[in-house]
């Protein structure tokens, strides 16, 4: 088990260190805005705050709203292209 | 007989019809066996929740900002102008509602031509149709330029010839007045300051021959002895004996020499011709001032063109004493004064050495520069 945490580590430590980390959230980020994600989870918050109130809505409530549904929203083709590239990642630089 | 994946990956390709790239994806998103490789998946998708969870923070933070900051609901104010403008989602219409191509097969009359023309092709049609606009007025000038080429050349081979006196200069003078006026109605690029100052477009017309905006060069013949002065001081001038015009370039155009120039502006206006501002005119000032009085007097009477004819015959009498590079000039000058005003395009300027000629050439010389020479001299007022 710790040797598998130690790899975890290791390769956690190497996405970011070579920014493959900030890539990654950039291209997740700009797919999603292009494939309406975006768009769709702020209507979303739209009505989770009209539901709430304007003037009492905390950070925390609309993360536990978005979170479980952002993810469920997320497009096939994205997930899977990140999939791919976080594969190769590893592919390329696991021991 | 063994299946390789190659294979494999050919049959499914065919009958699933997917396309190569998710194929290949499709292929190497399957994890291929052991545990560890299971442990690898498992941290992929780790990896990929975290960074999916990364981006709807991001989008919390945002939205809560913005409600905070109070411009979360900017955009639904209004309730009314929301459904005026609500975007527009049928087949056949734009997002604003409009058709595209409505226009496109419409047919409509030419006020002008009346003829059915298509709806894109109406205003271009319209342009020259009706003869304005940039565009057409530059073919039209252009077509009138060319034509005015081939006659030209007509006129030149009756120059050459001992034609009528009278018919040729009157002909030459109505064809240049009637190609000023076409070439100023049809160009753009018409003198509007002038037309202010004066008013009018007829002295326009005799100021466009400044103008020429599509010749390189300019043809003396058309032009009165002031507007010949005038050009001669400025540019080369020189006449180009392929096309008959003079030279626009500025005095130092290093395709003529200022023999030619000074050739062409004795030809052009006689032995007492303003001389080159160049570095030569000190040897020619020289020649020209050991009989000062009347050449200097000649000189100065430029601007009264009637009174050309004797103060010419004055100054040729006293040039006979000039070195020998003007006499040459000179024969030549009478010898084209024998032909009774050919070619020159300054009003006095040919009226040769004897008085008789000179008289004769007056009356004939005297039309030209009492038309032009006054519009001319009213222009140079403005100008000045």
């Amino acid at each position: 088990m710790s040797k598998e945490s130690r790899m975890r580590a290791t390769i956690n430590q190497k996405l970011t260190e070579m920014g493959e980390r900030e890539r990654l959230k950039e291209l997740l980020r700009s797919k999603l805005t292009e494939c309406g994600w975006k768009d769709q989870m702020k209507a979303h918050c739209k009505e989770v705050i009209k539901e709430k109130g304007l003037e009492h809505v905390t950070v925390e409530d609309l993360v536990v709203e978005i979170t479980p549904k952002g993810r469920a929203l997320v497009p096939d083709s994205v997930k899977k292209e990140l999939l791919h590239r976080i594969r190769a990642f590893l592919a390329q630089h696991a021991t | 007989m063994t299946v390789t994946k190659a294979d494999l990956q050919q049959i499914l390709k065919a009958t699933l019809k997917i396309s190569h790239t998710d194929f290949q994806m499709k292929m190497e998103d399957m994890p291929l066996s052991g545990p560890d490789n299971t442990k690898l998946e498992a941290l992929v998708h780790d990896i990929y929740s975290e960074l999916v969870e990364d981006a709807c923070l991001g989008l919390c933070f945002e939205v809560h900002r913005a409600v905070k900051q109070g411009y979360f609901f900017l955009d639904e104010t209004d309730q009314e102008s929301m459904k005026e403008f609500e975007i527009v989602d049928q087949p056949g219409v734009d997002i604003f509602g409009q058709v595209y191509n409505q226009w496109k097969n419409k047919e409509c009359e030419c006020p002008n031509c009346k003829r059915l023309i298509a709806a894109s092709r109406f205003a271009p049609h319209l342009e020259k149709c009706l003869g304005m606009g940039r565009n057409s007025s530059r073919i039209a000038s252009r077509r009138l330029a060319s034509n005015n080429n081939t006659s030209k050349s007509e006129s030149d081979q009756e120059d050459n010839d001992d034609l009528n006196d009278n018919d040729w200069s009157y002909g030459a003078e109505k064809k240049a007045k009637k190609r000023k006026s076409d070439k100023s109605q049809n160009s753009p690029r018409r003198s509007k300051s002038l037309k202010h100052k004066n008013g009018e477009l007829g002295s326009s017309i005799s100021a466009e021959a400044y103008k020429y905006s599509y010749n390189t060069g300019i043809s003396y013949e058309t032009l009165g002895p002031d507007e010949v002065r005038s050009l001669l001081t400025t540019q080369c001038g020189v006449i180009s004996e392929h096309t008959k015009k003079m030279c626009t370039r500025s005095q130092r155009c290093p395709q003529h020499t200022d023999e030619q120039r000074r050739a062409v502006r004795v030809f052009l206006l006689g032995p007492s011709a303003p001389l080159l501002p160049s570095a030569d005119t000190a040897v020619d000032n020289d020649s020209f001032d050991i009989p000062d009085g009347q050449t200097l007097l000649s000189r100065l009477q430029w601007e009264d063109s009637p009174d050309i004819s004797p103060t010419d015959s004055a100054s040729s009498k006293a040039s006979t004493n000039h070195s020998d590079s003007r006499r040459p000039k000179k024969k030549k000058r009478t010898s084209l004064c024998l032909n009774s005003g050919g070619g020159g395009g300054g009003g006095g300027s040919l009226s040769g050495s004897s008085s008789s000629q000179s008289n004769i050439s007056l009356v004939t010389k005297k039309k030209r520069p009492k038309v032009s020479a006054p519009s001319i001299s009213s222009i140079y007022d403005d100008l000045n």
